[in-house]
């Protein structure tokens, strides 16, 4: 057992996931890879189009067949290649030993039927309980997830409950046959910032408690700093700093890393030296030859602009990466700050 | 002391709301009680709050894009609930708003440059030729291309339709902008984009902003002067630095204390705040918050509290600041 623990939840190794536009494919996440500890939190954080919801999209294989694929890539979760695996047996792990909550719980619960019969139906397809004993695990997944009052409202439907409420409902969902890993896409975003601190608190108890790992993913440095135990900040596809949560805020090594958190307005200090980041992220059609933040980079030199970086330790931090030529790797002359 | 330009008093707005589809059984939604304030010349003033707390009303309700039911709103002098129609369309010149979503606030059928010379069209504010240049200036203001003009809101992004979206507000030349979440739909690197605008024009043209949002650490970075609203009324009300820091509402706090910070080492304290957010159609008796109050004592189930002037420029509407003496715990 204690063998069996120190292996990884979840190792993702060099993960490609393409998009067709007007005919061409252009990958949309590109080489992402990691790994993710038993009872750890990983956060994916970056803007908007950087590729963090198509990697965990890319983990669970949801990723829409009409015009994406996984062209590259492993998904191993015990030893087992997920994104070898066939669709019937995809099912048997969707839901089941990997789950997913989403941003939005309005439009991910069905409004037809009631909250307790959706958990339970989580525990129906992936078990052998009988609708008695799914029907009573339910209620003790509605209750663990603090719904007050959880067996007068297992028959309530979702437009009933608040958007709080729901997301915990989603959770309840999520948990029912206890994953090793739930991938969270934003879940706390579209909530307001006292529902979000309650939902949050929940999401940790929960992890300790169950011991599941998380990866979480959101655009919000804040919520990062709060919830993750390592954070991997992702930027137009790529992985471009990894690293413990303490060491990235104390340490930030990628130049987008640190922009980033320059231009964070902050609740707790008076903000006089907020500086945007010029510009905007390339189009995914038009992605630049060398490193992808090169244009928007103050400390761009010459072979930034020709060769892509690649993910390498930062001199002198332990168990911390960077995706740059000036800040990272060999000769790179890098002096952590 | 000068008149400040803009004076909100005792404002109030109910929306009578129906159950069902068939319009049945009606209830009253209190969406302002009572909020007044006031914005002088070149100040931003904020309002935050969580959903639902008539922010957003509030703004809309000073404009009279929604009719409110009563209060007093004075601007320079003038009083706008009472202006005839002319009398409101010369107001409005001076008193704009930007909106949320740039995306839904443009018109996808017109260029930029149709959209930024109607108000000037409609108010009969110079020739075709002193419109265009005005189209072009204000577009170079914002930080837009002057080919931009010629373009549709679909050619561009979201952080560059905002930027239209306040050249549309600018063009008039304004004193006062009502901005209504105007980077919450943005992500970081281009909100601080808008949010350097936004304080470059303040500082240009001595603009004065009403500034709506529900992140604390938007409102820390372009406002000078705060009030916090819960279900409809001001709990708080201050000088930003001071209200942030050093919260006296115990509703206040506890939005402070689950505002997030880019800091491991401050942690959200996962405050013990139970419950969720009342709804506005049966708010609780008494105090609003008590339900979720850590502080909650008996009188406040039965009676609203007060407005405190707790200093000069500070007040509060909370039974744990009684009207005298000023309590120690108070700030200068």
């Amino acid at each position: 057992m204690s063998e069996r623990s120190a292996d990884p939840a979840l190792v993702v190794e060099s993960l490609t996931t393409e998009f067709r536009i007007g005919g061409t494919w252009y990958p949309a996440v590109r080489g992402v890879g990691f790994t993710l500890g038993r009872n750890e939190t990983l956060a994916l954080v970056g803007e908007s189009g950087c590729g963090k919801s198509i990697t965990a999209l890319s983990i669970i294989g949801l990723v829409p067949k009409a015009n994406g694929r996984v062209t590259s890539g492993r998904v191993l979760l015990d030893g087992r290649d997920l994104l070898a695996l066939g669709e019937r047996e995809m099912e048997k792990i969707r839901g089941n030993r990997i789950s997913m909550i989403f941003q939005e719980p309005m439009t991910s619960l069905n409004p037809v039927l009631t909250v307790g019969f959706q958990v339970a139906e989580a525990l129906r397809y992936h078990t052998d309980l009988s609708l008695r004993a799914a029907r009573a695990r339910a209620l003790e997944l509605l209750e663990h997830v603090k719904i007050p009052s959880a067996a007068r409202r297992y028959g309530d439907y979702p437009h009933q409950f608040s958007g709080g409420m729901r997301q915990r409902v989603m959770i309840a969902v999520a948990l029912a046959c206890g994953p090793e890993v739930l991938l969270a896409d934003e879940p706390t975003t579209a909530l307001d910032v006292t529902i979000q601190a309650q939902v949050l608190a929940l999401l940790a108890e929960l992890k300790a408690s169950d011991g599941m790992a998380m990866i979480f993913i959101t655009h919000n440095l804040g919520v990062v700093a709060s919830i993750a135990d390592r954070v991997a900040v992702m930027y137009a596809g790529d992985i471009v700093e990894l690293a413990g949560v303490e060491e990235l805020f104390a340490h930030p090594t990628h130049p987008y890393t640190e922009a980033l958190l320059r231009s964070i307005p902050r609740v707790d200090r008076d903000a006089l030296d907020l500086k945007p980041i010029p510009g905007q992220v390339p189009p995914i059609t038009a992605m630049p030859a060398g490193c992808r933040y090169a244009d928007r980079c103050p400390l761009r030199i010459p072979r930034c602009s020709l060769e892509v970086p690649p993910l390498v330790p930062v001199p002198g931090l332990r168990g911390h990466a960077a995706r740059c030529w000036v800040r990272a790797g060999e000769g790179s002359g890098a002096e952590p700050a | 002391m000068t008149e400040p330009l803009l004076e909100v008093e005792n404002l109030s707005k109910s929306f009578q709301v129906r159950r069902g589809f068939l319009g049945g059984a009606a209830g009253t939604v209190h969406a302002l009680s009572d909020i007044s304030f006031s914005v002088e010349a070149g100040e931003a003033f904020g309002l935050v709050g969580e959903s639902g707390c008539g922010k957003s009303t509030a703004g809309r309700s000073i404009l009279r894009l929604i009719e409110p039911d009563a209060g007093r709103v004075r601007f320079k002098g003038e009083d706008v609930l009472a202006a005839s129609a002319a009398m409101l369309r010369r107001l409005r010149r001076e008193m704009q708003i930007v909106f949320q979503d740039p995306y839904s606030s443009l018109n996808p059928r017109r260029t930029i440059g149709q959209t930024l010379a109607e108000p000037m069209t409609v108010h009969r504010l110079g020739t075709a030729s002193e419109i265009q240049a005005a189209v072009r200036a204000v577009l170079a203001e914002v930080g837009m291309p002057s080919d931009a003009a010629a373009k549709y809101p679909h050619e561009f992004s979201g952080g560059q339709r905002q930027r239209i979206g306040i050249a549309r507000a600018l063009v008039l030349q304004p004193e006062l902008i009502v901005a209504d979440e105007p980077v919450s739909a943005l992500d970081v690197s281009i909100q601080a984009q808008i949010l350097v605008l936004l304080r470059g024009l303040q500082e240009r043209r001595k603009l004065s902003f009403i500034f709506i949002s529900h992140d604390l650490g938007v409102v820390r970075h372009v406002c000078r002067k705060v009030a916090v609203m819960y279900l409809g009324r001001i709990v708080e009300k201050g000088p930003v630095p001071a209200i942030f820091d050093e919260p006296l509402h115990p509703y206040t706090r506890v939005l402070r204390s689950a505002s997030p910070v880019p800091d491991p080492k401050a942690k959200v304290v996962m405050a013990k705040l139970e419950g969720e957010i009342a709804s506005a159609l049966a708010p609780p008796s008494g105090c609003h918050f008590h339900p979720r109050c850590p502080q909650a004592m008996e009188v406040c189930k039965r009676v609203y509290p007060g407005w405190v002037q707790v200093s000069k420029d500070r007040g509060v509407a909370c039974h744990l600041f009684p009207a005298t003496p000023a309590p120690a715990a108070v700030p200068p």
